[in-house]
C-alpha cells in the first residue's frame, strides 16, 4: 500500500483529494460508458469517491488500489442503474419486458467518437456487460461475481452487445 | 473461447478500434467540491465509524424498542417528511436545515439560489427540491401526499400506485399516475411540466390534461394545463397550442395546430378535440383519425359527442403508441400511426 493510500486510509484529506486526482479519469470513463451520460456519469463518479472514502477502511492492500477502487466503481455503477431499472419497470407499462431496457439518447450522452456514441446506445445490460469484457477486460466469472448476474447471462448480454454493435457500424 | 464466442467476436478493426478507446475520460472540474463536502458532511454525522462495533447490536435492539413503542403510540401516518441538505443551506419555515431535518405539515420548505434539497414522499418516493423553490407540505397521509409548489424547480419520482401523490401549484394541482417528472413554476405562478417516466395529470378548474412519458405541458395560472405536446413537436404546433390554450387564439389557432400535428402528435390532438368548439371538433377529429386509426369499436359520432368510454378506448391506443415510440426510439423505426416496426 503507498504512502497516500496509507494517509487516505487514515483519513488525510488531501491524500485522498491526490488519490481522487489519480483515478478520476479511468473512474468517470468507466462511469460513463456503463451509464452512457455524462450528467449521470459526474454524479456516479462523486458516489464512487464518496463510497470508496466510507469504505477505505476496508482496503487492505491485497489488490492494487486501483483495482479494488474500480471494482467499487462497477458496483456503484451496477447498483444505482438497477435501482434506475426497476422504477422505470414500476412506472412504465411493461407490454413487452425486455423493452424497458431501453437505449439511450445518443445525442445526450456527451460522447463524440461514433464507436463511443455506437457503444452508449447499446441497451443497458449489453452495454454494461460489453464495457466490462470488452473494454476492461474482466472475465465473465468476474462480471458475474462483481454484478450478481449468472456466467450464461453476462455471455449473452455480450453476445448481444456485440451483434448490435456490428449492425451499428455496418450500417 | 467456445465456439460461440469465436463465433460473435468482433472484426479485427472493430477489435483495433476497441482497443484503441481511451482509458481515461477528463471528467467536469467541479467533481471534487462536490466530493469534498460530501465526506466532510459524513465525517459530522459520524465519520466512517469504523473503530469499534460491538455496540451496534445493542443500540440496533434499543432502536427497535424505541420505533416499536413509538408506532404503538403514534398514528401511523406521519405528519411529518425526511428532508435532506444537498447543497447550500435550505431552510425549513424560518430555520436553517441541517444534514437531515424534517418537513411538517403546514411547514416551508424554502431553497435559495446556492441550495438544493431532498425530501422524502413518506416512503413512496422523493423529490429533488432544486435552487430558488418554495415549497409547503400540505398532506402526509398514507393516502394523500400532497405538497404546494409555490415557486421554484422540483423533480419527483414516485414508486407507488396512481393518485398518492400530489402537486398543487397557482396553474392546478399535477396528479401522479405512477412516474417521475420535473415541474418548474415561476414568480407569475406559470409553469411547465415535463415527464420522465409513465404519466401524469394536471388539472385545474374541471380541465385536464395527461402528460405522458416524453410530453409536456405548460400550465397558467388562472387558466390552467395546455394542451401537452410530445417533446419532439413541430414549433409551429406548439406556438398554435399556446396561442389556443393561453392567447384567445381561438378556433384559428386550433386549425394552425391541426394542420401543423402529425401522427406523432396524436397526444395533442386527442386533448384538443375535447378543447375546441363543437363546430371545430369534426375537423380535430377527421385529422386524428387520418393520422391514427382509431380502434374498431371507437365510432366518429360517439367520438363527437364526447362519450367518455369512447375517448378513453381511443386515449388507450394513442397513449400505447406514444409509449412504444418513446421507449423504442433509436431502436426500431416504428409507424407513428399505428406503433409497429416499418
Amino acid at each position: 500500500m503507498s504512502d497516500l493510500e496509507r494517509r487516505a486510509q487514515a483519513g488525510d484529506e488531501a491524500a485522498f483529494e491526490s488519490l481522487y486526482h489519480e483515478h478520476a479519469g479511468r473512474v468517470f470513463a468507466l462511469c460513463l460508458r456503463l451509464s452512457g451520460d455524462r450528467t449521470r456519469a459526474a454524479e456516479l463518479t462523486q458516489d464512487v469517491f464518496v463510497r470508496c472514502w466510507e469504505q477505505l477502511k476496508s482496503f487492505r492492500g491485497e489488490s492494487a488500489f486501483g483495482t479494488w477502487l474500480y471494482r467499487l466503481t462497477v458496483n456503484v455503477v451496477w447498483t444505482a442503474n438497477r435501482g434506475d431499472r426497476r422504477r422505470e419497470a414500476r412506472v412504465l407499462p411493461v407490454e413487452r419486458p425486455e423493452t424497458v431496457e431501453r437505449p439511450r439518447d445518443t445525442a445526450t450522452v456527451g460522447l463524440s467518437l461514433d464507436l463511443e456514441q455506437a457503444i452508449a446506445s447499446l441497451p443497458e445490460g449489453a452495454r454494461e456487460v460489453f464495457v466490462l469484457f470488452d473494454i476492461e477486460g474482466y472475465r465473465h466469472e468476474d462480471i458475474a461475481r462483481m454484478t450478481g448476474i449468472a456466467v450464461g447471462t453476462s455471455k449473452a448480454q455480450l453476445f448481444r452487445a456485440r451483434r448490435l454493435l456490428r449492425e451499428k457500424l455496418e450500417r | 473461447m467456445n465456439e460461440r464466442e469465436r463465433e460473435i467476436d468482433l472484426p479485427p478493426e472493430l477489435r483495433a478500434a476497441v482497443d484503441g478507446l481511451p482509458r481515461t475520460i477528463e471528467p467536469p472540474e467541479s467533481l471534487w467540491p462536490g466530493i469534498r463536502d460530501r465526506i466532510r458532511l459524513g465525517k459530522r454525522e459520524g465519520g466512517r465509524g469504523k473503530r469499534s462495533r460491538w455496540w451496534i447490536p445493542l443500540a440496533a435492539a434499543a432502536v427497535l424498542v424505541v420505533a416499536l413503542a413509538w408506532w404503538r403510540l403514534t398514528p401511523h401516518s406521519a405528519d411529518a417528511w425526511e428532508v435532506r441538505r444537498v447543497a447550500g443551506t435550505p431552510r425549513v419555515n424560518d430555520a436553517a436545515l441541517g444534514a437531515v431535518g424534517s418537513l411538517r405539515v403546514g411547514e416551508w420548505l424554502v431553497t435559495d439560489d446556492s441550495s438544493r434539497a431532498l425530501l422524502a414522499v413518506g416512503d413512496i418516493g422523493e423529490v429533488d427540491v432544486k435552487p430558488g423553490t418554495r415549497l409547503r407540505l400540505v398532506q402526509a397521509r398514507a393516502t394523500d401526499h400532497r405538497l404546494a409548489l409555490d415557486r421554484g424547480a422540483i423533480f419527483a419520482h414516485v414508486d407507488a400506485p396512481p393518485r398518492l401523490f400530489f402537486v398543487e401549484t397557482p396553474a392546478g394541482t399535477a396528479v401522479d399516475l405512477g412516474c417521475a417528472y420535473a415541474l418548474e413554476v415561476d414568480s407569475l405562478g406559470n409553469g411547465v411540466l415535463r415527464v420522465t417516466g409513465g404519466y401524469v395529470e394536471f388539472d385545474w378548474s374541471g380541465r385536464r390534461s395527461i402528460v405522458p412519458l416524453g410530453a409536456i405541458a405548460e400550465t397558467r395560472r388562472g387558466q390552467g394545463p395546455g394542451t401537452p405536446y410530445v417533446h419532439d413537436a413541430p414549433e409551429s404546433l406548439r406556438q398554435s397550442l399556446a396561442a389556443f390554450d393561453f392567447s384567445d387564439g381561438g378556433d384559428a389557432a386550433a386549425r394552425t395546430a391541426v394542420g401543423a400535428a402529425r401522427a406523432e402528435d396524436a397526444l395533442s390532438l386527442w386533448h384538443l378535440l375535447q378543447r375546441v368548439t363543437p363546430q371545430l371538433r369534426p375537423l380535430v377529429y377527421d385529422r386524428l383519425a387520418q393520422l391514427v386509426p382509431p380502434p374498431e369499436s371507437v365510432t366518429r359520432s360517439a367520438t363527437l359527442r364526447l362519450d367518455a368510454e369512447t375517448l378513453q378506448r381511443y386515449w388507450e391506443r394513442i397513449r400505447r403508441i406514444a409509449w412504444r415510440r418513446e421507449i423504442l426510439r433509436d431502436l426500431r423505426d416504428l409507424n407513428p400511426g399505428t406503433g409497429l416496426t416499418k
